[in-house]
Parts: structure tokens; C-alpha cells; sequence
């Protein structure tokens, strides 16, 4: 782009960059008198404004032709199943329609059970679950306590204080046999310690730059570069590195009816 | 375009709990925002993805709403210009991936752009032939970057004051001119060459 401050054209009293700040409001038509004159005696005279005139007029043209696209129908259901997580759409028409008489327990399954099931149906809680159900059988394999022996347990107090004193003397008996390996690995770690030199501590986390997520919105300063130091008006492919991303997660519904 | 008392309490009914007011913001701003993302985006997709995030920031963030400080529509829209920012620098990331994984010819970025628009021999029907002029400019629009496709989609698509556009973009209002203008230029050069080259 030609150096517009250097290319001035002050024959007629305009200059170019008066100009461009003058264009937007002659292209919406509020310009008149002797300040549109100038600006059309400027557009005239001036090999980069004239063109600079013609290029943007089509380019508003071309854009005020495209029309609104309609978005999916299925949009707003979405939003609101995103949102407030109730599809309004489908409420809508259970209202509408007569309800039949439903006992306390159907009740029951349809405003309690069922929205848990549905919870505990998504994959990351299926997978939450899974492993806590792991987690506690390997514990309980640990400990010694097997299915079986469950049908078994006696609840009267001094059956629980035999159970206690039991499972204690095992514990006691274990903490006996693992001390000398325990042993064993505080003295190679000793060994390891005086060879290498103190290991640095966590890397305190590097504060993210030109990330204001968590400001309201009407305080937050974006750009599209990732240094927020200066604006980089042109889409280069090879800018400056971006590792420092803002990540959004959220969960969207495309095919949600 | 709103009328503060009505879209004031309309909040109002939302933050209170209010399904059907929520309802309400969602059927009014849909379109519009849908229209914004679809434009920046360029895909029919990635604007549905857009448009139920930002409404989800909107639910999450509708009481930090102050009517003393502008407009329900300016601030729907500066949530969504915020959410096009991370998108664009999310997707910069992965196309920057992308290229080193593709070659040019596989791309469709790299043709020009007279030849990824439709054959002009096609039957001269008048609205197949709109249809395909607002793909060229929707595919032109593509082309600029993200500063200035921005200042021409809220001022020349969607009607924004040069007031309201700065105080979306955070920028004084002469930075708005100077973008809408350099952003249509670029526009009106980039079809202007695709037409002379094709025609
Ligand atoms: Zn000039």
C-alpha cells in the first residue's frame, strides 16, 4: 500500500488521509457542500484516492447484496437444551397434551431417576463411575475382604470389636513385612540425592497473555494476534507463535432434535 | 432496534429464573448472531458451534449485564466478536497444522479464487445465478483479514452505527472508518479481479 501521508494532494485543500476519514461518511451519502466538492475534487485528482473511491464503493455494493442466510431449524432447540438444558419445544406439547394418571413410583423414575440415569448414560460419568467401582474392588481385595464374606459380617458390637482387632493385627503384620523394602528404597534414594544436584520445583505457570475469558465482556481488550502487543491486520499463516491458547469448552448439540 | 425497558426486563425475568423469557432472548438474537458467525466463519457448521456458545456465555454472564452501559444488542454482539477472536486463533493454530500436513494442490485455499467460483456458463437463471454471486462474496469475505472482515460484517451486514462497532471492537471510532474502508476496497479488488478474470 502506497504511503498515503506522503501522497498528499493539497492543490484543492484535501489531503488523503482527511480523505479516508471523510470516505465511509461520503460512501453513506451524509457528505455535502463544500466538503463533499473538495472530497469529489480530491477522488478526482488523486491517482490513489480515486481508485481507493471505486474499489470500496463496489466493495460495499457487492456486500449489501448478500442477504441474511436462515439459520437451521433446529437452532434454537438446541440452544436451549445447551442452555437451560430443557428442549421447551417437547415441554411445550406435554403440557398441552391431557396427562395420565401415574403412580408415585413412575413419578419418581421420571423427575428423579430418569435425568441421573441420563447423567450417569454420558461417557466421562460411565467412565467416573467405572473406575470408582475399580478403585473400591481393588481396595477391598487389598484389605481382604471378599464377596463372599459379606453375607457373613455380624453386626453385634463385640463380633465388630473382633473384626477390628483382626483387621488391625493384619495391618500390623503387613507394615512388619514391607519395612524392610521400605527401608531399602529411602536408602537409594538418599544415594540418588547426593549424586544429583537439588531438582527445581514446579514451573510456576506461565501467565497467559491476551486471555480476558474470565473478564466481564465489556472489559475485555481482544485481538487476533497472539502477542496483544500490536494488531496484525493481514491473516499471515507463518505469524508468531500462538501455544497460549484460550480454550473453550463447552458442549454444543449440531444434531439435537 | 430494542426498546431498554422491554429488553431491561426481559433480563430482569431471565436472571430471576424465567424459562420462557430466556426463550424469548434466544428467538430474538438467534438470527442475528447465527447471521455474524456465519459470515466471520464462512461455514454453515461452525456457526451453529459459535452461536450456541455464545449464548451459553450469555446465560452464564446475563447479570453481569449493565443497561447504563449500552445497548442488550451491542453487548450480545461484543460477546460474540470476543468468541469469533478465540475461535479465529483456535482454527489459526489448527490450519497452521494443516498446511504443514497438505500439500497446496489438496487445499482448497490455495486456488484463486476465479476458480473456485461456479462455472458462469451454467444455465442463466436468475436465481441460481444470485446464489452463486452471494457465494463469491461470501468466499471473498473470507479472504480479508479478520480486522477488517469483522468492521464490514457488523457495518455493512448488520447495520451497527460507527459508535456501536468501536465500542464492540474497542477501538476509536476513526480505526472503524479506516478498516470499513480498507475492508471493502480489498473486497471490491479481490471480485473485481475474479470478474475480469472469468468474464
Ligand atoms: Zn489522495
Amino acid at each position: 500500500m502506497p504511503d498515503r501521508t506522503k501522497n498528499d494532494h493539497t492543490s484543492n485543500g484535501m489531503q488523503c488521509n482527511e480523505f479516508d476519514l471523510l470516505l465511509s461518511d461520503a460512501l453513506d451519502g451524509v457528505l455535502s457542500g463544500t466538503v463533499l466538492d473538495r472530497f469529489q475534487t480530491h477522488a478526482r485528482i488523486c491517482k490513489t484516492c480515486g481508485p481507493l473511491l471505486a474499489e470500496a464503493e463496489a466493495g460495499r455494493t457487492w456486500l449489501k447484496g448478500l442477504t441474511e442466510v436462515e439459520p437451521p431449524a433446529s437452532l434454537v432447540s438446541n440452544i436451549l437444551a445447551s442452555t437451560t438444558g430443557v428442549d421447551t419445544q417437547r415441554l411445550r406439547t406435554m403440557t398441552r397434551a391431557p396427562q395420565p394418571r401415574i403412580s408415585w413410583w413412575e413419578h419418581a423414575q421420571a423427575s428423579y431417576l430418569e435425568p441421573m440415569w441420563a447423567i450417569v448414560r454420558q461417557p466421562r460419568f460411565a467412565m467416573s463411575f467405572g473406575m470408582a467401582f475399580f478403585a473400591l474392588s481393588v481396595s477391598l481385595t487389598v484389605a481382604g475382604v471378599k464377596p463372599s464374606d459379606l453375607g457373613q459380617i455380624s453386626l453385634r458390637p463385640s463380633a465388630i470389636r473382633r473384626t477390628y482387632y483382626n483387621t488391625q493385627a493384619r495391618v500390623v503384620r503387613y507394615v512388619d513385612n514391607v519395612r524392610p523394602v521400605l527401608e531399602v528404597q529411602a536408602a537409594l534414594r538418599g544415594i540418588k540425592r547426593n549424586m544429583n544436584p537439588a531438582e527445581p520445583g514446579p514451573a510456576k505457570q506461565k501467565e497467559r497473555k491476551n486471555d480476558t475469558t474470565q473478564q466481564p465482556e465489556q472489559k475485555q481488550d481482544r485481538n487476533y494476534s497472539q502477542t496483544g502487543e500490536k494488531l496484525i491486520l493481514a491473516s499471515d499463516p507463518l505469524g508468531p507463535s500462538n501455544r497460549d491458547l484460550p480454550v473453550v469448552s463447552v458442549t454444543t448439540y449440531r444434531r439435537f432434535v | 432496534m430494542e426498546d431498554v425497558q422491554v429488553v431491561a426486563m426481559l433480563v430482569r425475568r431471565c436472571i430471576a429464573g424465567d424459562a420462557t423469557a430466556w426463550e424469548e432472548i434466544v428467538q430474538t438474537y438467534n438470527r442475528r448472531i447465527y447471521n455474524i458467525c456465519y459470515r466471520f466463519a464462512g461455514t454453515s457448521d461452525d456457526a451453529q458451534d459459535l452461536t450456541q456458545e455464545v449464548f451459553i456465555k450469555m446465560y452464564r454472564t446475563l447479570s453481569s449485564y449493565d443497561a447504563s452501559k449500552g445497548a442488550f444488542v451491542t453487548w450480545v454482539t461484543t460477546i460474540t466478536r470476543n468468541l469469533l477472536v478465540d475461535h479465529f486463533r483456535k482454527t489459526k493454530q489448527d490450519r497452521m497444522t494443516d498446511s504443514m500436513d497438505s500439500t497446496a494442490s489438496d487445499h482448497e485455499d490455495a486456488q484463486p479464487l476465479s476458480e473456485q467460483i461456479p462455472d458462469q456458463s451454467a444455465p442463466p437463471d436468475a436465481r441460481v445465478r444470485q446464489r452463486e454471486l452471494s457465494d463469491t462474496v461470501h468466499q471473498a469475505l473470507g479472504k480479508l483479514s479478520p480486522e477488517l472482515r469483522e468492521a464490514v460484517i457488523l457495518r455493512d451486514l448488520q447495520d451497527m452505527d460507527y459508535k456501536d462497532i468501536a465500542s464492540v471492537l474497542r477501538v476509536p471510532e476513526g480505526t472503524v472508518k479506516s478498516r470499513i474502508n480498507r475492508g471493502r476496497a480489498e473486497l471490491g479488488r479481490l471480485l473485481q479481479r475474479t470478474y475480469r478474470q472469468v468474464m
